[in-house]
């Protein structure tokens, strides 16, 4: 009985019979189908518009024939001469470049103090209202980021520009152009969205970092200074230079605060200068701006893996043990309270309440001026745009409908494709399709959402094969919003599915339900939780985006966000500040109610 | 149900080893088979082949003449077609059903009405003792329970055929030998073939009716529990079957110590020349031996009381071994002893065993 035969592989089955095995099994578990499925769609819809854009960059479109002496269609190295070496290439390219790289700092440095200082006193001190420091101080980041922009322009604006002049100017007092618009509001603005983003992810670090580490390297005689050269500032580097780097690269792709602080002033950066172009319809430059701004974006996440690789080893440092303890700020108690009221306030009370004060007044800080007509009136008299107040007419609802259907529809496409990728990693049918899954639904972290939009426009602006032309519809915002938030979905739909196992499913197999009946009964119920987190994470972030859907939509879809984009543009400040308060209402609400009902956190939800 | 045939199968998750290798396997009609081996050796991925949910790299496996899975033949018959049970190794019960959902699932799939649904669900429950949590949650019992639930969970649908992945695992002593006590009765009620995965081989050798030993992907052995134990096949199935295990001493090439006493002992009543030599621990007696019996002088090194039995580790010449004898041992360690035994295994050098040598000369 007893079998000892060495194993030899046995002669491979005829190929007609194996292909009739493959497809029996395939049949009855359409897993395998299904990634094939999903590595088309992500095919499609993300690296095909990076093919595109990257093709674009380098083929002649119509209308430059003349210029540059080729015909279209024709490679050509022309528009990659115009931007890096023509003349106008200072204008197209360089100076916005520069700019790029001031911002970036400048906010980074911003964000880095503020948040840091703050992060230090709501984990590490005994500074009185720890507890509601650490959450209000989170505040800004649940509203857009260029509702700072905005409230900027109501407080320092001059006459520079279009529209009712600011606060101080109405009073008397004159605000020189860099003070109204340029690099300093952008960075000013820009940090004050961005520090909270520092805060958790330092604060999460310092957290992490056992008090017992420092004890033990003070009670072997090591001096203060040493403590904090050698043991703390090792332990915070990964988390500091993640917070840096992806301030950089969200900077990087950020549209509304350089468009509206930046344009009256000639001020240029990438994004700013990636709109223009695309809307001066110069498609090659455009995509050769996209492609750089694409280059900045993968350079910095690798830089950040890279770090993360490195410091890795410090990572899992520290358990509970002495974690309680915190430095006694003793008389300094109050005034670093203090601190921290006047940040909240200057980034979340002031803003929001100089917003709220210049849509009912007529008259900057003029309460005798009191009035609703900017939310209310009929008819509003020299405002020939948009002749009544916001809640008035169909515009503003029509806008937030949209908003409601494409980014709730983009929500739940991009909660069930992050699942069913999960599904697919976890089931291990396919090894390499679930390789690929996992990369390419990466791939749009590492590429600024303008840059993806400007991507998928090369894409879908005209007809391709038997896919028409989508630019205008509605469905391309959807599809578009859905693949940039697709990393965060995949990510917690793989981990979703990693740790339920296959073992329940199988077990639904055994017990005789059907592919169908198996996800419908068991895979989607169990995942309930991660599904409708999966929906509701995108759905806050992508209520306040500007920048993806700035670049897609025309006139027949505006959404909240580029309603009140389009007001700045007519000068109609009071009517685009109570647009965006409507969307800092909604979107910090749903925050708030999120953490709330689903216990997550708004670091996992940082795709915003 | 007919016979489930194994035949040549094979699996390997991709890359040159194989889980599970050239494995020849029948599992008679109504057999209660436990698939036996250590950790690793390609248990759970042969039951998974079986179920359906592991689909094999070659071979055949086939239920009398209906093939479930054979690349060779191009067909597949899917797990929810095969109408077999399965308890997962870890249980896999569903987190959001409540145990009595659980449980009424597969009836649920089979479109059983309601109330007979609801009344074969509470038997199955009753029959592991847990139709008192009938309403909880899985997250809300404790392992054993948990367990149980998937027992009857699998129980309820009074499949022909029960695939077992180590179902006992998690239980304490007490309540283990209830529901193996259970799991026969059953066994012999219902008629069911069980194929009962465990790497414990006492669990093996009290509940089985066939016994198929594995290690590294392969069959070592398939036989009845006693014949398993009483003729291993080779020094794997030996040392693995019986605890503490069999002695196996090598004789080498310049046998001394034990292992020429031993082998001159052999040498004069047989052709044979063993590689090995293997002792059960119960066959090694204290006292004076009987006539023809090999015996030698050994040094009491510990005495393990277990109850009902002595486990003594002795020194005899230059090598340890163990020996259980079922009446008191008085000796202390120190103590000088005679034993002797009877029953020997003879392996050659590849391992396979060639004979017993007993009282009676040289038996199979
Ligand atoms: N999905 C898989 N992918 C790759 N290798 C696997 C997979 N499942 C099992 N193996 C390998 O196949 C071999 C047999 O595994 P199997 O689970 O059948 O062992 P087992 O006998 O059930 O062990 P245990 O007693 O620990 O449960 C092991 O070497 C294991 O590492
Ligand atoms: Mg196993």
């Amino acid at each position: 009985m007893a079998v000892l035969t060495k194993a030899e592989a046995p002669p491979p089955p005829p190929g007609r019979r194996r292909l009739l095995y493959r497809l029996q099994v395939l049949r009855h578990d359409p897993t395998a189908a299904l990634g094939l499925i999903l590595v088309v769609v992500l095919g499609y819809l993300v690296v095909a518009p990076l093919v595109a854009v990257l093709s674009d960059s380098a083929r002649l479109q119509y209308g430059d024939e003349i210029h540059a002496g080729q015909r279209p269609g024709e490679w050509t190295g022309y528009y990659l001469w115009r931007v890096f070496r023509s003349q106008i290439s200072g204008l197209l390219f360089w100076e916005p470049l520069l700019n790029t790289l001031v911002v970036a700092v400048g906010t980074t440095l911003f964000a880095l103090i503020v948040g840091g200082g703050m992060a230090w006193l709501v984990t590490r001190t005994n500074v009185p209202g720890r507890k509601w420091l650490a959450g209000a101080l989170v505040v800004p980041y649940m509203l857009p980021s260029w509702t700072f922009s905005l409230a900027w322009l109501t407080l320092f604006k001059n006459e520079r520009a279009a529209g009712q002049v600011g606060i101080l100017q109405s009073v008397g007092i004159r605000t020189p152009d860099w003070l109204a618009y340029g690099p300093l509001p952008i960075i000013v603005t820009l940090g004050l969205h961005y520090y909270p983003f520092v805060l958790l992810l330092v604060g999460n670090a310092l957290r992490r970092i056992d008090v017992q580490l420092e004890d033990s390297a003070r009670i072997l005689g090591a001096p203060q200074r040493t403590v904090i050269r050698r043991i703390v500032v090792p332990l915070m580097l990964p988390a500091l230079s993640s917070a840096v780097l992806l301030v950089i690269g969200r900077v990087l792709g950020t549209f509304g605060t350089p468009y509206v602080l930046g344009l009256p002033a000639d001020y240029r950066v990438l994004s700013t200068g990636l709109f223009q172009s695309i809307r001066d319809r110069s498609t090659g430059v455009a995509s050769v701006i996209a492609m750089v701004i694409v280059a900045i974006g993968i350079l910095i996440v690798l830089a950040d893996t890279r770090m993360m690789r490195e410091h890795r080893r410090f990572v899992t440092v520290g358990g509970k043990g002495a974690m309680d303890r915190l430095s006694d700020l003793r008389r300094w108690r109050w005034p670093a309270f203090a601190l921290g009221v006047v940040v909240f306030l200057v980034s979340v009370l002031v803003p929001v309440l100089t917003l709220l004060l210049s849509t009912v007044t007529r008259t900057p800080l003029d309460l005798s001026t009191f009035t609703l007509d900017y939310w209310l009136a009929e008819r509003l008299p020299g405002a020939v745009g948009f002749p009544h107040g916001v809640f008035r007419g169909s515009e503003l609802w029509a806008a937030a409908w949209n908003s409601l259907r494409i980014v709730g529809l983009a929500s739940i496409i991009c909660a069930v494709l992050g699942l069913l990728i999960g599904y697919v990693v976890v089931r291990g049918t396919a090894p390499r399709v679930a390789a690929f899954l996992r990369q390419v639904s990466f791939l749009p972290y590492l590429i600024p959402g303008i840059a993806f939009a400007a991507a998928s426009l090369s894409l879908f602006a005209v007809a391709r094969g038997p896919i028409p032309a989508l630019y205008g519809t509605t469905f391309l915002l959807i599809l578009v919003m859905a693949v940039t938030h697709l990393p965060y979905s995949s990510r917690s739909g793989i981990a979703a599915m990693t740790q339920l196992g296959r073992e329940p499913e199988e077990a639904a197999q055994i017990a005789g339900a059907s592919w169908w009946q198996r996800m419908s009964r068991i895979v989607f119920p169990i995942q309930k939780g991660a599904l409708v987190t999966g929906i509701i994470l995108p759905f806050v972030s992508g209520l306040k985006e500007l920048s993806i859907v700035i670049m897609l939509t025309t006139t027949g879809t505006q959404l909240l966000t580029t309603l009140s984009i389009g007001l700045v543009d007519y000068g109609y400040t009071q009517l685009a500040n109570a647009v965006v308060l409507v969307i800092a209402l909604v979107s910090f609400t749903m925050t708030y109610l999120t953490q709330r009902l689903t216990n997550s956190s708004l670091a996992s939800g940082l795709g915003g | 149900m007919p016979n489930i045939t194994l035949s040549g199968v094979a699996k390997s998750y991709g890359g040159h080893d194989y889980a599970v290798r050239n494995l020849d396997l029948t599992i008679p009609d109504g057999a209660f088979m436990c698939l036996l081996g250590p950790s690793g050796c390609g248990k759970t991925t042969t039951l998974r082949m079986i179920a359906g949910l592991e689909q094999p790299s070659a071979g055949t496996i086939a239920v009398g003449d209906r093939i479930l899975d054979s690349v060779e033949h191009g067909r597949y018959v899917p797990p929810e077609k095969r109408g077999m049970g399965l308890v997962f190794q870890n249980y896999a019960l569903w987190p959001h059903l409540s145990i009595r959902e659980n449980v009424e699932f597969g009836l649920r799939m089979r479109k059983v009405p309601g109330p007979e649904r609801r009344a074969r669900a509470e038997e199955a429950l009753r029959m592991v003792h847990v139709d008192a949590a009938m309403d909880r949650y899985p997250s809300q019992l404790s392992g054993g329970q948990q367990q149980r639930v998937a027992l009857a969970r699998m129980l309820a649908i009074n499949p022909e055929v029960l695939l077992l992945d180590e179902p006992l695992s998690n239980l304490d002593a007490q309540l283990r030998l209830e529901m193996r006590a259970e799991l026969k009765r059953i066994h012999e009620e219902s008629g069911a073939t069980i194929v009962f995965v465990t790497h414990d081989q006492l669990e093996a050798l009290t509940m089985a009716t066939d016994i198929a030993v594995m290690n590294q992907g392969e069959l070592q052995q398939l036989a009845a529990p006693m014949d398993m134990y009483d003729r291993p096949a080779n020094r794997f199935v030996a040392e693995f079957v019986g605890s503490p295990p069999m002695a196996i001493v090598d004789t080498g090439p310049e046998p001394g110590g034990l292992a020429g006493s031993l082998l001159r002992h052999v040498a004069a009543r047989a052709e044979c020349v063993p590689a090995a030599v293997g002792i059960r621990p119960e066959a090694l007696r204290f006292g004076p031996p009987p006539a023809g019996a090999w015996h030698e002088e050994a040094t009491v090194e510990a005495v393990l009381p277990a109850g009902s039995s002595w486990t003594v580790r002795l020194r005899i010449l230059d090598t340890d071994l163990y020996a259980v004898s079922y009446t008191p041992v008085d000796s202390a360690p120190g103590d000088t002893v005679t034993c002797w035994t009877e029953r020997m295994h003879l392996f050659d050098a590849d391992g396979a065993r060639i004979a017993a040598w007993d009282e009676a000369g040289v038996a199979a």
